[in-house]
């Protein structure tokens, strides 16, 4: 379980984020949603560790992250996906998704360099795992295109197909459907409920809330860096402070 | 890469080979014997260099300094001290190395433009430390350099030897660049964020190449030194240090045929075209200004974008369409 225990967090006089608490199991789709600026990117970003935390506990099962990186915390199984995707433009959207396996790569730079045995079984198997997690994602028609040359939601399911390469336990989705037509926010929906009979707990951070709603086990609902409201997605939709902060009558 | 384009690569590699294999019977005369040994060696140090700047987007200007290291630590071993070249050349390898992960320590955690600065600063040190240490160095008279025992006595042996030298460096730096290894510098270079959310430690990563950088350019230094027979510090000035930096880029980041290319280029024309030899520095500055102006990605870049042409692609999808079935299969392998 990925736990954020009332986590607080500032910019100089801002108070982006104040005692927040959500828990994401293995196996849910845990939506998080409120206005712009309530706070939900800085909590993302604080759970995968971009951001330090000012007060409170990240933790993974018993362990305390706080003060682990963010390559450390994605050596651990914690995986995501970044607003405006963040891809290697010259690579070929097969590298890009391999290079989702690197906390898999046994072999140092010297064993690499020498291409000894164990380096070519790190990429064969690595090029294989990727090439079908894109297939499964959709994305089996571009394989040896350059990433720079892809569509947005091309690059936002390559994004997807590069995090799963890592065997996450868990995958932060930052604003998946911004962007999306709504077949392929369908699309998006699929892939996230397989993800979820897989066992993988996914935290969905999002400005579509009926999408959220559709698909979430749980959801999150957060104000000016507060929390609203926490519960299924009947109950927060229906809650008479999220309609008021957020949702509109 | 289909087998026709597979066989055909392999039949140039194979051609290219040969070529610089029977260059010293191809040279018209010992001058350009010696501008292919000056090539190789400066070949050497480039190649470990271009993981640094090409692939992971370092820019170390300073690496003429690592070079003196490796030519006055040759001239002191192997000349001073009597040590066979062969493990001198050796001992050089490892004293570049040990140079660059002192030098990349506190300097690889810097921005780019604060980095650059550091590997400026400490090719100035070198140089200076040079003329200041004259017990060590011979100050500004400088030292000889002795040559390599036979087989390698000969011009046409010495040849051979940087070639084998600059064959096996080429090789582990294609292998670094086209294996995992690769991905991760390259990761490092065009988004750090995107690097260190897959898990990448992106200074150790730095640090593990720019010490590989180190250990060729260590090993380039003995053979430049040798090849010249006489050192001072008048012979690594830092222009020298630019002018690797120039190959680089003007060859193409991310590229390893591209850079050669300006490694050859760059070193050859001003020796063979004499009126370019007497521009010097402004042909060099002449031609970055034109590639970066107008092929920012290097003239490895155009030679791709030609091939390109002759392989019109079709129209081709952009819908992405999961497959459910596949997607659960593909996750529970990747469990295995």
């Amino acid at each position: 379980m990925l736990q954020a225990e009332s986590v607080s967090k500032r910019f100089g006089g801002l108070t982006a984020l104040s005692s927040v608490s959500l828990e994401l199991r293995p196996g849910e789709v845990h939506g998080l949603i409120g206005p712009n600026g309530s706070g939900k990117t800085t909590l993302l970003n604080m759970m995968s560790g971009y951001y330090p935390v000012d007060e409170g506990t990240i933790r993974l099962d018993t362990h305390v992250l706080n003060r682990e990186g963010v390559a450390e915390r994605a050596q651990r199984g914690i995986a995501r996906t970044f607003q405006k995707p963040r891809l290697l433009g010259p690579l070929s959207v097969l590298d890009n998704a391999m290079l989702g396996g690197w906390r898999d790569v046994k072999s140092g730079f010297i064993s690499t360099a020498l291409s000894l045995p164990r380096a070519l079984r790190d990429e064969r198997g690595l090029r294989d795992r990727a090439a079908e997690m894109l297939h499964g994602v959709g994305m089996a028609h571009a394989l040896d295109r350059p990433a720079s040359l892809l569509e947005h939601a091309e690059q936002r399911f390559l994004e997807i197909a590069r995090g799963l390469v890592s065997r996450p336990r868990f995958l932060l989705l930052d604003e998946p459907a911004g962007g999306l037509t709504p077949t392929e926010i369908d699309h998006l929906a699929t892939v996230i409920g397989v993800l979820r009979e897989s066992g993988i707990g996914v935290l969905l951070v999002e400005h579509h809330t009926d999408f959220v709603f559709r698909i979430s086990d749980r959801v999150t609902a957060l104000d000016l860096g507060r929390l609203v409201r926490h519960g299924t997605p009947d109950e927060v939709r229906n809650d008479a402070e999220v309609i008021r902060v957020y949702l509109g009558a | 890469m289909t087998e026709h384009s597979r066989g055909a690569r392999i039949a140039t590699l194979v051609m290219g080979a040969v070529f610089l294999v029977a260059l010293p019977f191809i040279v018209r005369d010992q001058y350009q014997l010696h501008l292919a040994q000056l090539i190789g060696v400066y070949w050497i140090l480039i190649a470990g260099l271009n993981l640094v700047i090409g692939y992971s987007g370092q820019l170390s200007v300073g690496h003429v300094g690592l070079l003196a290291v490796g030519a006055y630590g040759f001239a002191i071993i192997a000349g001073k001290y009597d040590f066979p070249p062969l493990l001198a050349l050796i001992a050089c390898g490892a004293l570049g190395g040990l140079c660059g992960f002192l030098l990349g320590l506190p300097s690889l955690r810097l921005p780019g433009f604060y980095f650059a600065m550091v590997t400026l600063a400490f090719a100035v040190i070198v140089t200076e430390q040079s003329v200041a240490q004259t017990d060590l160095t011979g100050g500004g008279v400088g030292l000889p350099v002795p040559g390599f025992a036979a087989p390698f006595d000969s011009p046409e042996g010495f040849y051979w030897l940087i070639l084998a030298v600059a064959a096996a460096i080429t090789w582990l730096t294609w292998n670094i660049a086209r294996l995992m290894w690769g991905r991760a510098l390259i990761g490092v270079r065009d988004s750090e964020v995107a690097a260190r959310s897959v898990g990448i430690s992106v200074y150790r990563v730095k640090l593990i190449v720019f010490v590989f950088s180190g250990v060729t350019a260590g090993i380039a230094g003995g053979l430049f030194a040798s090849l010249q027979s006489y050192i001072t510090p008048d012979t690594f000035i830092f222009e020298l240090g630019l002018f690797f930096f120039t190959c680089i880029i003007i060859g193409g980041r991310g590229s390893i045929f591209g850079p050669f290319v300006g490694t050859v280029i760059l070193t050859a024309i001003p020796e063979v075209v004499a009126p370019l030899a007497k521009l010097g520095n402004f042909f060099y500055g002449f031609l970055l200004l034109v590639v970066v102006l107008l092929t920012p990605e290097g003239f490895g870049r155009l030679f791709q974008q030609a091939l390109a042409r002759f392989n019109p692609k079709v129209a081709e999808s952009t819908v992405v369409a999961p497959d459910p079935a596949l997607l659960r299969k593909a996750l529970q392998r990747a469990e295995d």
